[in-house]
């Protein structure tokens, strides 16, 4: 794992010693360098983790997310290109260092082997995001959406804290490998009741369920692009990885426990989602999609079958990929615009006829069409789910009908129609933003091919 | 036997050729959509040797398997079923997509842009051969949305026209509702047969199937706009021509049917289930074709017409009879596309005018469009010995031996009549009498691509019913004897619509409406559905998710409960504290009720 972690951590010398007109071309080439060597993890040999040391390890699970941690920071650094480049130099290098601190901290958290350690470094990724937010964000707002998001997330995991220790004192080890064959059901008991609020908690804030999740439209919509579509497609992703790793050993209490917080998700999906199709602020649009995909995950999590962790698994990834996409997109419009105003920026298919067939790819893979990872995901869950209860199927797919017209409201009021006369000389789409789409879009167009590699360790 | 599946396998494969190429060549090509229309034309005329040997050697079925990926007990495989319904579907849909592909050279010929346009229907037309050919329900699925998401394409490809994207967005929207009962009928499958695969769940032949044939009919209705689900269809006339004449009338809503014919082994055992169907068929095609009679619009009134023929096929299938709703998609693709085609060349030689109230006195200007608009006409009512014929007589005989609910029959009874009736109208107001249309339009035919086009798809209209009818074996067993005036019946009923259809126009044609009744503005105003439908649960749903998710839930309630009462909590104590009262008494009654407190909690520890 040293291997990932060093040369992402050497990510910030080669920055700050780099010249005045290296820095990005520099920085991005050799992240994408570090994740292509990371796709090594993704060849599991066998149903065993791949276990590099005491301190970090990699299973099927954590595989395809640290890729995915590891894929984006070049896209990051692509995306952002724009947005610093009235910045001094010394600015620009201390963001890429922020960036490189948190892809680093990503990578330790999504292979640490104790809990504890994970704990840890959960709580360390607060600390370079809210930087970003706070510090290169447009507007005032980014001050309390930085407080939203600390706070929300802060009082989440704390409990989870004294959580881990009892769990210590019980079992006598916090170590993911060593727990899985702790197979001992937890006494019924109103404090083991509290332990699984705990545990869950910290998770379902930073996913976030629904009555939780205002700090998520708000940190979208103030951060930069970078931490857009960091937030989208990492650290909510943590939460779900979390959820995942945590209720093996909380068993029998997830069987009666889920009941209300998977009405919540049921519920809270559709209402997310009827919210999108009210949104006038593009950034928030696909933030309030966000929560209501990752309603979805919750959903498959609590539900605890084979099936429904192999779509959560899956949906985590899919998501992922969709979600910054669809930020870089709307960071390419904002950035000619000069507005997250959807209605400010019609008719660009006109316009920029590239940019809108990335749009529609977005678009349709967010909308999960088939065959691509996002139906698979949501088909799992939605299956799932369906033999949990017949009658969640109402609720999904009311879901999925709303998500579909959300997305092509999206896709049409930005593209479609007649292009209005304030955006007559607005700049062509540069080579970066296209092959910023394009390296979003072709893994989620590979992995349709075999998606197996992303389907977590219950496959 | 070899050849068979090689020859069907390359005759789907040519297809994706040039969506290949296009990859590789960047530059602008302005043949490229004289290789598309080549390239069907290629795979059809390979198809047909697969067929014509599968009908010669009278097989059942050939199932091709690839293995795709194993997750826990379920296979996927990559499964290309070629039986009867998908080895007579291939060549007749190539048939017809080739000469709207050769139509849509001439109808759009000035569009810039006409390279993408041949690149969209060429992938509509796979994901429409994809949904035929598949064997299970997730490779079914993907050419099921793949249509789908296609016709949003197609339908809004004026996208600088609000009521294209109104209409694509519509057609997305119902379709989508639809999916809810695929998606649920997948679910149930694969609880509780374990499998997608059709032939593993027609064998397992699971017990009480009302569940997931409900959700498949949903499906159905969806995406062959039966009643209910049926306002996208009309309104996709918002697309170019060729668009309808490919979409809505020989592919796309026929899927919706298709997936019926291809669950009926579950089906036929159902009665609720049937009657179900029948009622929603009959419910179509009677409704659709009362929309039609007062319809201006000539492309609305073909539609409402393909509306009123896909009620005719549910009907059939119904009342039991795949093979014969098979029967009627394959007769039906032929003449209905040459209808568009055919209103297609009279709406461009008239300047883009749709209304069949301006038109008038065509059969001087345009004699072939004439002449084929009638066939077509007279084909789609069933005259004997055209194409429909074929179809339509069988269907309404069965029907009528039949002893199913007799209220369905007598609807579909007085649709098929009123099928006359709007064929008449067309014929009437586009075709005779005098010009009603502006003296200085340039009306031009004489376009080979036209011509070509419309008359292929003539041939096909007037011997493709009987080639294919006779080339089958008969899979059920069809009624033998009849009484006379039952056999006489279809043919009866469409002579009365004429007959009445054609005195009524003489009749009234120089009369003005004064007032308009309440059953014109019912048939006019589409049974008043759109009007409610469309304005009531998205005003209800939409305020919802603006005043109740939105402000109420998100931004007064979680925001006052959670951050913002605890900053005020705060905010209250911390002045409460920090600003001194010099209250004595409260501040050591305060520290009394702690100590005696944690005195308390101390000793119940013990």
């Amino acid at each position: 794992m040293l291997k990932i972690i060093i040369p992402t951590i050497m990510l910030m010398p080669l920055t700050w010693l780099s010249k005045k007109n290296m820095i990005w071309i520099n920085t991005t080439t050799y992240s994408l360098l570090i994740s292509l060597i990371s796709l090594s993890l993704l060849n599991q040999p066998s149903n065993n983790s791949l276990n590099f040391s005491l301190m970090f390890f990699s299973d099927p699970l954590s595989a395809p997310l640290l890729v995915l941690t590891t894929w984006l920071l070049p896209l990051m650094l692509m995306a952002s290109q724009h947005h610093l480049s009235k910045e001094p130099l010394i600015r620009k290098k201390l963001y890429i260092t922020m960036l490189t601190m948190l892809q680093t901290l990503l990578i330790m958290t999504f292979t640490a082997t104790e809990l504890i350690s994970f704990y840890i470094l959960f709580e360390a990724t607060l600390v370079p995001t809210l930087i970003i937010i706070t510090r290169w964000g447009n507007q005032t707002e980014r001050l309390n959406a930085g407080l939203y998001f600390l706070f929300y997330t802060l009082m989440g995991s704390l409990p989870l804290l004294v959580a881990l220790i009892s769990i210590q004192n019980l079992t006598g080890s916090l170590n993911f490998l060593l727990i899985q064959y702790w197979n001992q059901a937890l006494p019924d008991s109103w404090s083991n009741i509290f332990l699984w609020l705990a545990c869950m908690m910290a998770f379902m804030v930073k996913m976030p369920l629904y009555g939780l999740h205002l700090w998520l439209p708000k940190a979208h919509v103030e951060a930069p692009i970078a931490g857009s579509m960091v937030l989208a497609a990492i650290l909510l992703k943590l939460g779900g990885y979390g959820m995942l790793r945590i209720t093996t050993m909380l068993n029998p209490q997830t069987s009666f426990m889920a009941y209300p917080f998977l009405m919540l998700s049921l519920w809270g999906m559709i209402m997310t989602s009827s919210i999108c199709l009210r949104q006038t602020d593009l950034k928030s649009l696909i933030a309030y999609s966000s929560v209501s995909h990752m309603a979805l995950v919750i959903v498959a999590v609590l539900i605890q079958t084979p099936w429904s962790y192999m779509g959560a698994t899956a949906l985590m990834i899919a998501h992922g990929l969709t979600s910054s996409m669809l930020f870089c997109l709307a960071n390419s419009n904002y950035e000619r615009t000069h507005s997250r105003t959807m209605i400010l920026a019609r008719g660009l298919q006109t316009l920029l006829p590239l940019m809108a067939a990335w749009w529609l790819l977005a678009s349709l893979t967010n909308l999960a069409l088939p065959p691509s990872i996002n139906l698979i995901g949501e088909l799992f869950v939605v299956m799932s789910s369906f033999s949990w209860s017949n009658i969640t199927i109402i609720l999904m797919g009311t879901n999925i009908t709303i998500t579909a017209l959300y997305s092509l409201y999206m896709l049409i009021t930005t593209q479609r129609g007649k292009y209005t006369h304030h955006i007559n000389s607005i700049k062509p789409s540069f080579t970066r933003e296209n092959a910023l789409m394009a390296l979003h879009m072709t893994p989620l167009l590979l992995l349709s091919l075999n998606p197996k590699i992303i389907l977590g360790f219950t496959y | 036997m070899n050849m068979f599946s090689s020859l069907m396998l390359a005759s789907l494969s040519v297809l994706t050729l040039p969506i290949m190429l296009s990859i590789l060549n960047t530059h602008k090509n302005s043949t490229y959509p004289h290789h598309v229309k080549n390239i069907i034309s290629y795979a059809f005329i390979t198809s047909l040797i697969p067929t014509m040997m599968f009908i010669h050697s009278g097989q059942e079925t050939i199932i091709s398997n690839w293995h795709w990926m194993t997750m826990q007990t379920l296979k996927l495989s990559l499964s290309f079923k070629l039986d009867y319904f998908s080895m007579i579907f291939v060549p007749v849909a190539l048939f017809v997509t080739w000469s709207i592909m050769e139509f849509s050279l001439w109808y759009m010929h000035s569009d810039p842009y006409i390279t993408r346009f041949f690149k969209y229907l060429l992938t509509f037309l796979i994901t429409m051969m994809i949904l035929v050919t598949a064997n299970n329900l997730f490779q079914l699925f993907i050419g099921w949305e793949g249509v789908g998401i296609m016709s949003f394409l197609l339908i809004g490809w004026w996208y600088g026209r609000t009521d294209a994207n109104t209409a694509a967005l519509q057609a997305i929207l119902y379709n989508r509702i639809g999916d809810i009962g695929f998606i649920m009928a997948m679910a149930w499958f694969l609880s509780n047969t374990n499998t997608w695969d059709l032939q593993q769940i027609f064998m397992l032949d699971p017990n009480l199937t009302n569940l997931p044939l409900l959700g498949l009919l949903l499906a159905a209705t969806g995406k062959s706009a039966q009643f209910g689900l049926h306002p996208w269809l009309p309104s996709a006339m918002e697309g170019p021509t060729p668009v309808s004449a490919l979409l809505h009338s020989s592919t796309m809503v026929v899927a919706g049917v298709f997936l019926l014919i291809r669950f009926h082994p579950l089906m036929e055992n159902n009665k609720t289930i049937q009657s179900l169907t029948l009622c929603l068929g009959a419910i179509t095609t009677l409704f659709t074709a009362i929309c039609a009679l007062t319809q201006n619009d000539i492309k609305k009134i073909i539609a409402f017409s393909t509306s009123s023929q896909l009620g005719l096929m549910i009907v059939t299938i119904g009342i039991n009879q795949p093979y014969l709703a098979f029967l009627h998609i394959c007769t039906h693709a032929f003449f209905k596309a040459m209808l568009f085609m055919c209103s297609g060349s009279i709406i461009h030689s008239l300047n883009d005018e749709q209304d069949i109230r301006k038109m008038g006195g065509l059969f001087n200007a345009m004699p072939f469009t004439t002449t084929s608009l009638i066939i077509g006409s007279l084909a789609l009512t069933g005259m004997p010995f055209l194409t429909g014929f074929y179809s339509k007589d069988l269907i309404i005989e069965t029907a009528n031996t039949s002893y199913t609910n007799a209220w369905a029959l007598l609807m579909t009874l007085i649709a098929t009549s009123l099928t006359a009736v709007y064929s008449t109208r067309i014929i009437f107001f586009a075709l005779l009498g005098q010009p009603r249309f502006l003296p200085l339009t340039s009306i031009n035919e004489n376009n080979p691509f036209l011509i070509n086009s419309i008359k292929r798809l003539l041939i096909g209209s007037i011997f493709a019913g009987f080639f294919i009818s006779n080339n089958i074996y008969p899979t059920t067993i069809p009624e033998m004897t009849m009484p006379i005036y039952m056999k006489l019946t279809a043919l009866a009923v469409t002579i009365l619509g004429f007959t009445l259809a054609l005195e009524l126009s003489l009749i009234t044609h120089n009369l003005k409406l004064e007032h308009s009744t309440n059953v014109f503005k019912f048939s006019n105003l589409l049974g008043y559905y759109p009007t409610i439908m469309h304005r009531l649960p998205p005003l209800a749903n939409l305020s919802m998710s603006q005043k109740s998710a939105s402000l109420l839930l998100d931004s007064i309630w979680l925001e006052n409960i959670l951050p913002k009462s605890i900053s005020q909590f705060q905010m209250k104590t911390s002045i409460l504290i920090s600003t001194q009262k010099g209250q004595i008494k409260l501040y050591f009654l305060s520290f009394l009720i702690t100590l005696t407190l944690s005195m308390l909690l101390f000793n119940l520890h013990e």
